[in-house]
């Protein structure tokens, strides 16, 4: 078991994701680092998808109340046993009775935190993921709180030895401008042509309303082609004839403040998309903070792809070395 | 005198005061015991306390209310 | 003009109309479902919209542009007029006026078009009704289809099977609310809905529904295999209620005894389109039967 002494700002159980329930408006969840969270399992030899804590801009206090192998992945919130200072993205050992804690955010936004075994709360929809907004999956349905146990599972599937780390050259680094590249479309046909170099001209800030639902940003204010509204779409020129939103897409309500939708988002609405943006660079929206600069850049759907398989190399990579 | 720093762990927005209709947690020139709450960060609907880690004279505030914080950033100084 | 758009590297996004009309629902709902015959492991996500729908895909599976390019042949190919949807007719209960979202609305009123009145009166006065116990007789009246499904797990777009010029439509909110009550009944654009949870929301709020459309806890029969109740295809007959009938139903919710009154029905988009009315009247006597 894992005592909660303190739960940090917003510490949260997730596994890959609710995945494939996206038409009954279930969002997928999951951790939002993809490539951390994968990595945090690989380092203590859990199954790739078993369920590690997202800890969110501040750490939590956690006391192991059994002898256990952890890793912390992701951005740099810097961990300490028994006030010791400890290595990320490495396979450490904790005893039981220590006690695991954080200093401030020092670059990034989320940390991953994998215990070998898994934590183990009852799977809902395939997915033992936290999803807050409904209530299910996780502890509870909600972020940890003070008090709360958490349970070991028993995920582990390879052996690992401690102190093995992963290669600096496969560690991100995380400043604090940022560029996020995305593919132009969905409904960017309502932009006039101004406005659609704008969206890539402009520095966006990321405003306090950026969370694991969407990132909220601000710059200039977008237009959109004059039209007659056509039947059922509502009266703003942002609006649509209500439609799925994709997983990364952004959309920009009354032409201000653009929102990208991220794992806890609603999955569809009458706002105009215009954008969305690439799988790989979901891992590094996660690690943007509020205040935090951010470009879009424009991706063909060839450059998207090669950017996901030099993602997905640099994990087998990380598979590799640790096998 | 030995002066100290408060940090904000977190980025976010600084807040004053507990509600917009109350008084400021805090002025400059206030006496504050370690752990008085001297303002708050709000960041994803959340509101996190900041607290004075030592007692002291809450000499001055480093940022205006209501203005966007980076993660350690100073935020006042107590003497 | 039919838009095939990427969303990103793992969607495709297909536009079929920028309108609404049951045309393109129904259109939407045949590609969909044909799709979903196929049973393809590259697939993960296939998402029928109102007027539009939506693809999640492994592009290690399958490349984005064939993903493209056997939509593309399916929307040439399927005959959508006589496909035959296997759905539900269902009662739903709605306590128009209800103390709980007019607190909402009154509390919001700086965000409405119409600062003055209540979304009901609001919404009666643009549509033309004399009063608002006209435009509740005008949603009650005729059934809707469950054209999509989404935004928070298990909320309905309802788009009621009536000419086009008998449709009722009202914008969203000027700025959309922080704060909306759980099984509110709400309306925007063409669509009605119903919240399955609180949160935020733009529609006009008119009233609330007695019993959920989705429960977590699965207490209640409707939910034993699923935790959301509509599905897309579904024709749903809302019905207005008396606060008395509102509580003897939160009492069966809450006692976990509630069942939706619902009959198994197989349609055609042509009976539908044919003659609207003569379609609406045979699905309400069916319902009641």
């Amino acid at each position: 078991m894992i005592k909660v002494l303190q739960p940090g700002l917003q510490t949260t159980v997730q596994d890959i994701g609710r995945i494939g329930h996206y038409e009954v408006g279930m969002p997928p969840s999951g951790a939002m680092d993809k490539y951390a969270f994968t990595t945090s399992n690989l380092l203590v030899g859990n199954d790739e998808n078993s369920a590690v804590l997202e800890i969110t801009y501040m750490g939590p206090k956690l006391q192991f109340e059994e002898d256990a192998v952890i890793a912390i992945t992701g951005g740099e919130i810097p961990p300490k046993i028994n006030d010791e200072p400890v290595a990320m993205w490495e396979t450490l050992e904790i005893k039981g009775g220590d006690v695991l804690s954080f200093d401030f955010v020092k670059g990034g936004a989320r940390v991953y935190l994998a215990v070998r075994g898994g934590i183990d709360v009852p799977v809902i929809m395939e997915s033992r993921s936290t999803y807050t907004l409904c209530g299910i999956g996780g502890l509870d349905g909600r972020q940890l709180q003070e008090g709360d146990t958490l349970a070991i599972g028993n995920e582990a599937k390879v052996d690992v030895q401690i102190g093995q780390a992963i290669d600096a050259s496969l560690i991100p680094t995380y400043g604090k401008s940022h560029e996020i590249r995305v593919i132009m479309g969905l409904c960017s046909y309502r932009l006039t042509e101004e406005s659609k170099q704008k969206f890539f001209d402009l520095e966006w800030q990321v405003t306090p309303e950026a969370n694991r639902v969407g990132y909220r940003f601000k710059g200039e204010r977008l237009n959109f082609v004059e039209r007659e509204q056509p039947f059922g779409a509502g009266s703003n020129p942002s609006n649509v004839v209500d439609l799925g939103y994709p997983i990364g897409s952004i959309q920009v309500p009354d032409g201000v403040e653009p929102i990208a939708l991220l794992n806890d988002a609603v999955t569809g609405g009458g706002y105009v998309t215009i954008a969305t943006i690439i799988s790989t660079d979901l891992d590094k929206m996660a690690q943007i903070k509020s205040g935090e600069k951010v470009k879009f850049i424009s991706l063909t759907i060839e450059e998207a792809l090669e950017a996901r398989k030099e993602v997905k190399e640099k994990l087998d990579q990380i598979r590799k070395q640790l096998t | 005198m030995s002066s100290q720093n408060v940090v904000s762990p977190i980025p976010g927005v600084f807040y004053r005061k507990p509600a917009p209709d109350q008084d400021v947690y805090v002025n400059e020139g206030d006496a504050v015991k370690t752990g008085d709450v001297i303002g708050l960060v709000e960041v994803m609907k959340n509101f996190y306390e900041v607290k004075a880690e030592v007692d002291g004279v809450l000499k001055e505030f480093l940022v205006e209310d209501q203005t966007m914080l980076e993660a350690g950033q100073d935020i006042a100084v107590i003497e | 003009m039919i838009r095939y758009e990427y969303g990103g590297d793992e969607f495709i996004f297909v536009e079929l109309s920028e309108e609404m009309s049951l045309e393109a629902n129904f259109k939407a709902m045949a590609i969909t479902n044909k799709l979903k015959e196929e049973n393809l492991n590259s697939i993960i996500d296939i998402c029928p919209g109102n007027a539009s729908f939506m693809i999640r895909f492994v592009p290690e599976e399958i490349h984005p542009n064939e993903v493209i390019e056997k939509l593309k042949k399916l929307e040439a190919e399927v005959s959508w007029e006589d496909m035959t949807i296997n759905s539900r007719i269902v009662d739903v209960p709605i306590f128009f006026e209800d103390p709980w979202t007019h607190e909402v609305l009154m509390r919001f009123r700086d965000r409405h078009q119409d600062p003055e009145s209540t979304d009901l009166e609001y919404a009666a006065r643009i549509n033309g009704y004399d009063s608002k116990e006209d435009l509740i007789k005008a949603m009650t009246d005729s059934p809707y289809l469950v054209s999509m499904i989404g935004f928070v797990p298990g909320l309905p777009w309802c788009y009621q099977m009536v000419p086009q010029e008998k449709q009722i439509e009202v914008p969203k909110y000027v700025r959309p609310r922080t704060f909306t009550p759980e099984r509110a009944f709400g309306f925007g654009g063409a669509f009605a809905v119903i919240y399955p949870v609180e949160g935020a929301g733009g529609y006009q709020l008119f009233g609330t529904a007695a019993a959920p459309i989705y429960e977590k806890e699965q207490r209640n029969k409707d939910f034993k295999d699923d935790m959301t109740f509509p599905r897309q295809g579904d024709i749903f007959r809302y019905r207005s209620v008396t606060l008395d009938e509102y509580n003897a139903i939160r009492k069966e919710v809450e006692e976990g005894t509630f069942e939706y009154l619902t009959k198994d029905f197989s349609y055609k988009p042509q009976d539908v389109l044919k003659d609207p009315k003569a379609f609406s009247e045979d699905v309400i006597r069916r319902l009641y039967a």
